[in-house]
Parts: structure tokens; C-alpha cells; sequence
């Protein structure tokens, strides 16, 4: 899938139905004509990826290192852990949160460790998270269940000292750490004026209605917030410049994030309309797998608990990788 | 307490080992035997960031509690527990590596013995597993105060953040991240195993760098230049803010921890090299007047112990005390 980058933030979909109901209006409608739409009847919504900043280091993950084996073999093949972070300590108070940076609660915290149970054994070889608290602990609360035993290491490169007082001295620890990126642009939407806000006093200020738009709408935003296009133009765009390069290299990547930028990822996993994508639910706290083979996105469900019955292998690959993963512990029991 | 010394050079290196000059007293001059090293830690400019006053403005609604005796503040500090490096034991220093499940517990230990005491302000490290621990802490919290991480990286990360509402924003705890609170920066020993590290350098050395006050690892950080930068911090940023009546929670590493503690219980650089601090175990300080006195470890809710460390404490306790009862009815 190759990624057209222009300095333009642009979102354009073709949602000219055959149907006649309106429903479909609420889509924004901007057309870019350096686009090629395959065809007026279909459903795409095509993101522009906007030049995003990337920067991380690239000595924790040089394609020529050492990389276990399993994804050295097939490097056509990876796995996408997405995650979306549990309850947070204003969702127990029902109020909008948005890009405010508040933590777990307990149940939270639960949520995390039990996601992190179901991926125990999916590889993981590079860990995603937007910059708020509440996706970060998730993502390290999770791998902390993780059979692997890699250790998840955060890079920061906010300044020249962040980046030099975390650097790592020797090749072999090196080997042995998922880098931990963090990324405004895989943050919550962001809800403007009503981050804060109760939603019943929400109501009551602005009208049910307006609220429900803001809520529900594809691109209608909040006051001084983002629509959901907004949130999805950023979060895709991010993905296609840093993510998908990575799963193209056979890297397995896991994402820990939100509501809001995971639907917009669905969105553009799964080719979804912008109608779809609106009524399109995330459970929180349990993790979706994709494969990326060849190119495409394949869907592959929510990955079972590890004392659950159920299908674990989804390729052949991470049988191989669970296999690997028993016979290693059996080795220590022995 | 002496006022700080500000300069406006910039902190010092930490690639070069840079002789430290004890040259600037913040403090009263003690009559010190020549023997001891008392080490007088000058502040240097350090980024002072601007704690969003709307959260805590001192005029406005604060509770009640602190703001009848507002020459009185709890200060609380914890040292994260074990790490996933720990475990492995391997040199971590700055690099972020998160908690293992008993570094989980003991947060969640931690947080339940300073469930009964308030707080109004947090201070964390850069690092995850100070963030974490403190965030863990606090799900513990009686008071149900929400904590809420400001960002002050960008213009655009301080208005994404930004929350709409006062009776909201009353309702938080604001947490502050500062590097400056950081591990000590080990330099070219980060990531190295230990064992490994003896036999590349001679375990002499080692124990040199991990042990003494002023000879910093290669590219690193000595004890010394830690506890600068962190004490400087600390009398710029924390300190003011206990002097206003606000109660402040510190979560941070086994290094920075005990260089403030050294500022706070005047201790020689010979104490605090053997100073060893516990890990999720919290230690309760009072300032009042203008004096830190310690006042050990508070107990858990569950445990039996003198839990009311001042008057001002027991009351706060009661109140908690009686708003749960409320509740129950």
C-alpha cells in the first residue's frame, strides 16, 4: 500500500452511494483530485498522510541485528496487537476527557494485566502508545504479563539531554528491549471546550442534540476540539509513516492507544466508510489482532486468554513462535 | 532557610567529571570538624516550570484543612519499587524501563499507607516507573481527587491538555514530571550487567563509582551532580509550593530521594552515600516554619500505629473518616 504523502491534510472519501438516503451526509466532502478513486460506488475513505515527525532511535532496532528468529524467516508476515487502554479515573466520574492526561482506575489497571494476558504469547517486537498516561501504563502493565521476557525500554527524544541520558551501553541489552514510542498523533481525540465537563452539565449547557452531534458526527468538531476526521487524518497519517514501514520489515508491533485514534486505524485496517467507522465500537482492554502479509490487513479477532480454549495459532508462523515459546519454558523447568 | 542562588548558567555538563566547588552556602555555616564533608549544594538555574496556577492558586478554594494552617504542609516521598532491570540486574540509571508485578505491589502497597494523608500536588521523574508508581499510589487514595498529568512540552501539548471546567480542576492533583527529579545518570554503565561490568572495570572501581559522592561513571552523573540538580529543583519548585500550605507527593528514584533528603536533614555527604531508602515504603516529612521534621513511615490503614502525625493530620483523617460513614448511611 503505498503512502501518498503531501503537505496537504486532506481527508477525501468517495461516499456516493447507489442508495438514496441521506444518511451518508454527514461525511465530509472534500475532493482532492490527485486521488484515484476505483470507483464512484464504493466506500473508500482514502487518508493523506501528512508529514509527520519521526524521530526515534534506530539503534534498538537496526534491521541488520540480531531479530529473533521467527520474523527474521518470513519477513512478509507480522503481527498488530491494537489495544485500547481501559477505565480511567473520569470515566468512573462521566466526565469528557479528551487529551486531559488523567491516569487508571483499579479496574483499569485490571483491565491492562488481563489484555496483556491474551497477547502473552504473540510476538512483540516494537510497542506504539499515544503520550497520555493512561496508554502507556496500559501497554507496560500489559507486557509485564508477556511470556517473551524482552523488556519494554521508552525512547525519549524530546531534547538532546532526554536523549543521551537514556542510552543504552550494550549491544546485548539492546537485543533484549522493545522500543516504546510515544506519539501525540496516537492520542484521544481531542474534545476541545468540553474536556473537563460533566456530561450531563454538557447537555444541559449546549442541548442534547449538539452534543450528540459532536459525539457522533463524523466532522462536526467540538468547540476548539477535533471531529473525528481530524483525529483520523493524524492518527492514520502517523501510522502510515511510522507503523506500517515497520510491519512491511517483519516487525511485530503492538499499539496501546484510544477510542478515537484505533477506530481511525480500523478505519483504515479495514477499508471502513466513515458511516461505519462512527458506529464502530471498541471494547476497551481487549486486544485486536491483524496479520500484515503481502500488503493487506488481515483481520484475525481478539486473540484468547492463554488458559482459554480456543484457536491461538492464526499463521502458521506464531504456532512456530508459541511452540518456541513452550519449549523454552519447559527447558527451565527441566 | 536560606534563599536560593540563582544563576543563569546553564546545568553543568554531565559528560565531563567537572570538579564540584562547594563555593556558594545556602545554608547557615555549621561548625563542621574539617573530617566530615559537608556539602553545600549550589542551585543552578533550573527550568522552573510554570505549574499551572489555575490548579492551585492559593486564593482560591482549597481545602479547608490546609488552609487554616497554611504554615504547615505534608510532604511525602517514594521510592519506586523494583524495576524490570532490577530484576535482571542491570545498570538502569536513566533509561526508562518500567516496573515488574512486585513493583506494581508495591505501589499499590505504598499507596495504601499514605491513603490518609492529603495531597494536593504531585511531583514524578521523567521516568515510567516513577509515573507509574505514583499513579498507583494514588488509585489508593481516600480522597478521590483525580491526579492529572500537565504537559508543558509544547504550546500545543499545554492547550490539548487544557481542562474546561474550575469545579473540575479543583477536583485534580496536579502531577508534574521533571527530569530533574530523574535516577542518577549512569553514563556508559547504563544497560551493563553488573557482573560484567566488575570485569571490564575491576570491582574496585565500580564500587568506587556506585559508592562514592563525586566520581561519576564515565559520561555520567556523580552522586554530587544528582543531588544538584535535584535539590535545586526541589527549593526552586517543591518547596515554595510547601511553603504556600500545599501538601506534595514526590515519586522518584533511590538517588534523587536521598540527595533531598540529605537537603532536608542536613546531612554530610559521608551519611548519604550509606544512606539506603526502602522501596515503596513512603517517609512522611512536616514542613512547618520553615523546618522539615521527619516523621518516619506511615503505617497502613490496617496496621496499628500512630497515624495522626500532627493535629492538622488527625483532622484530616476525621474528616475522611466522617464522609465515609456519610456514604455508608
Amino acid at each position: 500500500m503505498a503512502t501518498a504523502t503531501s503537505h496537504q491534510s486532506v481527508v477525501s472519501f468517495a461516499s456516493l452511494r447507489s442508495s438514496p438516503s441521506s444518511t451518508i451526509s454527514q461525511c465530509g466532502f472534500k475532493i482532492d483530485s490527485s486521488l484515484s478513486f476505483t470507483s464512484k460506488k464504493t466506500n473508500f475513505c482514502k487518508i493523506k498522510a501528512i508529514t509527520s515527525s519521526v524521530s526515534y532511535d534506530n539503534t534498538l532496532l537496526s534491521p541488520s541485528k540480531t531479530i529473533p528468529d521467527n520474523s527474521q524467516k518470513k519477513s512478509n508476515e507480522a503481527a498488530l496487537i491494537l489495544i485500547r487502554h481501559g477505565e480511567s479515573l473520569w470515566n468512573e466520574k462521566n466526565l469528557f476527557t479528551g487529551c486531559v492526561d488523567v491516569p487508571l482506575t483499579e479496574k483499569g489497571v485490571e483491565e491492562a494485566i488481563e489484555a496483556g494476558k491474551r497477547i502473552s504469547n504473540i510476538p512483540v517486537d516494537v510497542i506504539f502508545t499515544s503520550s497520555l498516561i493512561r496508554a502507556q501504563m496500559t501497554a507496560m502493565l500489559a507486557m509485564i504479563q508477556h511470556r517473551r521476557k524482552k523488556v519494554p525500554i521508552i525512547l525519549h527524544d524530546e531534547s538532546e539531554q532526554a536523549k543521551t541520558w537514556s542510552q543504552v551501553f550494550s549491544d546485548e541489552t539492546k537485543n533484549q528491549s522493545i522500543p516504546v514510542i510515544p506519539a501525540w498523533q496516537l492520542n484521544e481525540r481531542m474534545y476541545g471546550e468540553l474536556q473537563g465537563l460533566n456530561k450531563q452539565e454538557t447537555a444541559e449547557r449546549y442541548g442534547k442534540e449538539q452534543v450528540h452531534e459532536w459525539r457522533r458526527s463524523y466532522d462536526i468538531p467540538p468547540p476548539k476540539g477535533e471531529s473525528l476526521e481530524m483525529c483520523a487524518e493524524r492518527a492514520v497519517a502517523y501510522f502510515q509513516d511510522n507503523i506500517e514501514p515497520k510491519l512491511a520489515a517483519g516487525k511485530n508491533v503492538m499499539i496501546a492507544a484510544h477510542g478515537n485514534s484505533l477506530r481511525s486505524i480500523i478505519m483504515y485496517l479495514d477499508k471502513l466508510t466513515c458511516q461505519e467507522v462512527i458506529s464502530l465500537e471498541l471494547s476497551t482492554g481487549i486486544p485486536l489482532l491483524y496479520i500484515f502479509k503481502e500488503g493487506k490487513f488481515m483481520k484475525r479477532g481478539s486473540p484468547v486468554g492463554p488458559t482459554e480454549a480456543g484457536v491461538y495459532a492464526y499463521t502458521k508462523r506464531l504456532a512456530q513462535y508459541r511452540q518456541k515459546l513452550e519449549e523454552d519454558s519447559e527447558v527451565i523447568c527441566a | 532557610m536560606a534563599t536560593t542562588t540563582m544563576s543563569h548558567q546553564a546545568i553543568g555538563s554531565i559528560v565531563s567529571h567537572r570538579p564540584f566547588k562547594a563555593s556558594q552556602f545556602l545554608k547557615e555555616p555549621l561548625n563542621v570538624p574539617m573530617k566530615s564533608k559537608r556539602f553545600k549544594i549550589e542551585a543552578t538555574a533550573s527550568q522552573i516550570s510554570v505549574v499551572d496556577n489555575t490548579f492551585l492558586s492559593p486564593s482560591k478554594n482549597r481545602p479547608q484543612e490546609s488552609k487554616k494552617n497554611s504554615n504547615e504542609a505534608a510532604l511525602i516521598l517514594i521510592r519506586h519499587g523494583e524495576s524490570l532491570w532490577n530484576e535482571k540486574n542491570l545498570f538502569t540509571g536513566c533509561v526508562d524501563v518500567p516496573l515488574t508485578q512486585k513493583g506494581v505491589g508495591e505501589a499499590i502497597e505504598a499507596g495504601k499507607k499514605i491513603s490518609n494523608i492529603p495531597v494536593d500536588l504531585i511531583f514524578t521523574s521523567s521516568l515510567i516507573r516513577a509515573q507509574m508508581t505514583a499513579m498507583l499510589a494514588m488509585t489508593q487514595h481516600r480522597r478521590k481527587k483525580v491526579p492529572i498529568i500537565l504537559h508543558n512540552e509544547s504550546v500545543k501539548a499545554k492547550t490539548w491538555s487544557h481542562v474546561f471546567s474550575e469545579e473540575t480542576r479543583k477536583q485534580s492533583i496536579p502531577v508534574i514530571a521533571a527530569w530533574q527529579l530523574n535516577e542518577r545518570m549512569y553514563g556508559e554503565l547504563q544497560g551493563l550487567n553488573k557482573k560484567e561490568t566488575a570485569e571490564r572495570y575491576g570491582t574496585q572501581q565500580v564500587h568506587e563509582w556506585r559508592r562514592s559522592y563525586e566520581i561519576p561513571p564515565p559520561k555520567g552523573e556523580s552522586l554530587e551532580m544528582c543531588a544538584e540538580r535535584a535539590v535545586a529543583y526541589f527549593e526552586d519548585n517543591i518547596k515554595p509550593e510547601l511553603a504556600s500550605g500545599n501538601n506534595v507527593m514526590i515519586a522518584a528514584h533511590g538517588n534523587s530521594l536521598r540527595s533531598i533528603i540529605m537537603y532536608l536533614d542536613d546531612l554530610t555527604s559521608q551519611e548519604v552515600t550509606t544512606l539506603d531508602l526502602s522501596t515503596g515504603v513512603p517517609l512522611l516529612y512536616i514542613f512547618k516554619e520553615g523546618k522539615f521534621m521527619k516523621r518516619g513511615s506511615p503505617v497502613g490503614p490496617t496496621e496499628a500505629g500512630v497515624y495522626a502525625y500532627t493535629k492538622r493530620l488527625a483532622q484530616y483523617r476525621e474528616k475522611l473518616d466522617a464522609a465515609s460513614q456519610a456514604t455508608l448511611d
